[in-house]
């Protein structure tokens, strides 16, 4: 008779391949990671213990390969357009990243109470908080390098609430503004982005990275080369391929390989139970940050930005985005923030990567 | 306050505070990218 622990992991998998099929939660890695916990929670299973599992989790995880391809992929479905054509978004990708320093701490506090075991400093209390960045790959890539024995409960924490964000953000964003705020109209930006500009953008960004926030340069670097790749225009198949391909074959061996991370004797515990508590407070803390700091910025402008546009700096591309403007038709059906929403939410995706290099280089 | 939230504190502040300095700087980049003058035509 097996462990309770293996019936329960197994509920586990088949509620996150449920998830993905019915659902249509991040199909493509809820539906792997699933899978991979299945396979790693039979009784004396071959696919862990030294199978290929064990062998791909060496092979990609532990040295963060796998997040840095997923990274050249999204670079390379990322327009920059609409942050090109209102840099002021930016602020938003900074200001949203504030769940991550909060949690942090949150983490560091709880990891005190009796009965959690393996938050026992701050490396562990970092790996959590960046569960804010509300990036998959930027989430594995920190856990795995500071927090190993926690990557699978950080990893179901972080793609989950980046599935569920037209759950979270909505009544976050509702409290914290009135409807007249949910109203106001963007005027969209006029500024033309030449072929030139965005091909000097991705280089120029990796280049500053590199100077400011080395530790930064491995994320920052494959997003950006997988944006060159999308706008030099003379690598299209490349382009395709890092999109497509790449995207979907990373996607698929990190998704079963986290899955089998997720046995039961580690993965059943107060620990892990905390760790999603604390991914979800780390959404909302960002979200509120979001919208507050261009409720802030409005105090001193002419031109008022509709807040709700604040909540995109949190990444989570481009579901956050998509949620926003919804929000804002549910208000006033001709009102188009879209641009702006996005531009906030690349700003989001570049924000979150550079606070993944500073936990990198400053926590010890 | 301990030692290890002290310190935790610390980190936070100096990084949130950098994020917004390094985004400052991609502003400052993105201004100044407004700046290049247009293509020629043909080119």
């Amino acid at each position: 008779m097996a462990d309770w622990r293996v019936w329960v992991m197994f509920v586990v998998g088949l509620t996150l391949i449920w998830l993905a099929v019915r659902k249509k939660y991040e199909p493509n890695l809820l539906l792997p990671m699933g899978f991979g916990c299945l396979l790693a929670n039979i009784p004396q299973s071959s696919a862990v213990g030294g199978g290929f599992l064990d062998i791909l989790f060496k092979a990609g995880i532990a040295n963060e390969l796998f997040p840095i391809l997923i990274f050249v992929g999204v670079g390379a479905m990322i327009d920059f357009g609409p942050l090109l054509q209102d840099p002021e978004m930016l602020f938003f990708g900074a200001a949203a990243q504030l769940g991550i320093f909060l949690t942090m701490m949150l983490a560091l506090v709880v990891g005190r109470l009796p009965g959690v075991e393996g938050i026992t400093g701050l490396r562990e209390a970092a790996a959590i908080g960046i569960i804010g960045a509300a990036d998959g790959p930027t989430s594995i890539y920190v856990a795995a390098r500071f927090a190993p024995g926690l990557i699978g409960p950080i990893t179901v924490a972080a793609y989950s609430y980046m599935a569920l964000v037209p759950i979270i953000q909505p009544p976050v964003v509702r409290l914290l503004t009135t409807r007249d705020e949910r109203m106001i109209r963007m005027r969209n930006p006029e500024h033309e982005v030449s072929r030139a500009v965005r091909i000097i953008f991705p280089i120029a960004v990796t280049l500053i990275a590199g100077v400011l926030a080395p530790m930064s340069v491995a994320l920052v670097g494959s997003l950006m080369f997988g944006n060159l790749l999308r706008e030099s225009g003379v690598t299209e198949r490349l382009s395709a391929t890092a999109q497509n391909e790449l995207t979907s074959l990373v996607t698929m061996v990190l998704g079963i390989t986290i899955g089998s991370t997720m046995q039961g004797e580690r993965f059943l515990n107060l620990t892990t139970l905390l760790i999603l508590s604390m991914g979800l407070i780390a959404f909302i803390l960002d979200t509120a940050a979001g919208v507050l700091f261009a409720k802030l910025m409005n105090l001193f402008r002419k031109q008022k930005i509709n807040p709700m546009i604040g909540a995109c700096g949190i990444s989570a591309f481009p579901m956050s985005a998509r949620v926003i403007q919804r929000m804002a038709q549910q208000e006033d059906g001709s009102n188009f923030i879209i641009m702006h929403a996005v531009g906030a939410n690349v700003a989001g995706q570049i924000g979150s990567i550079i606070a993944g290099g500073l936990i990198l280089a400053l926590v010890r | 306050m301990d030692t290890l939230v002290a310190e935790g504190l610390r980190i936070s502040l100096t990084s949130y505070l950098l994020i917004f300095g390094v985004l400052a700087v991609f502003y400052a980049l993105i201004k100044l990218l407004w700046k290049m003058p247009p293509p020629r035509e043909g080119s």
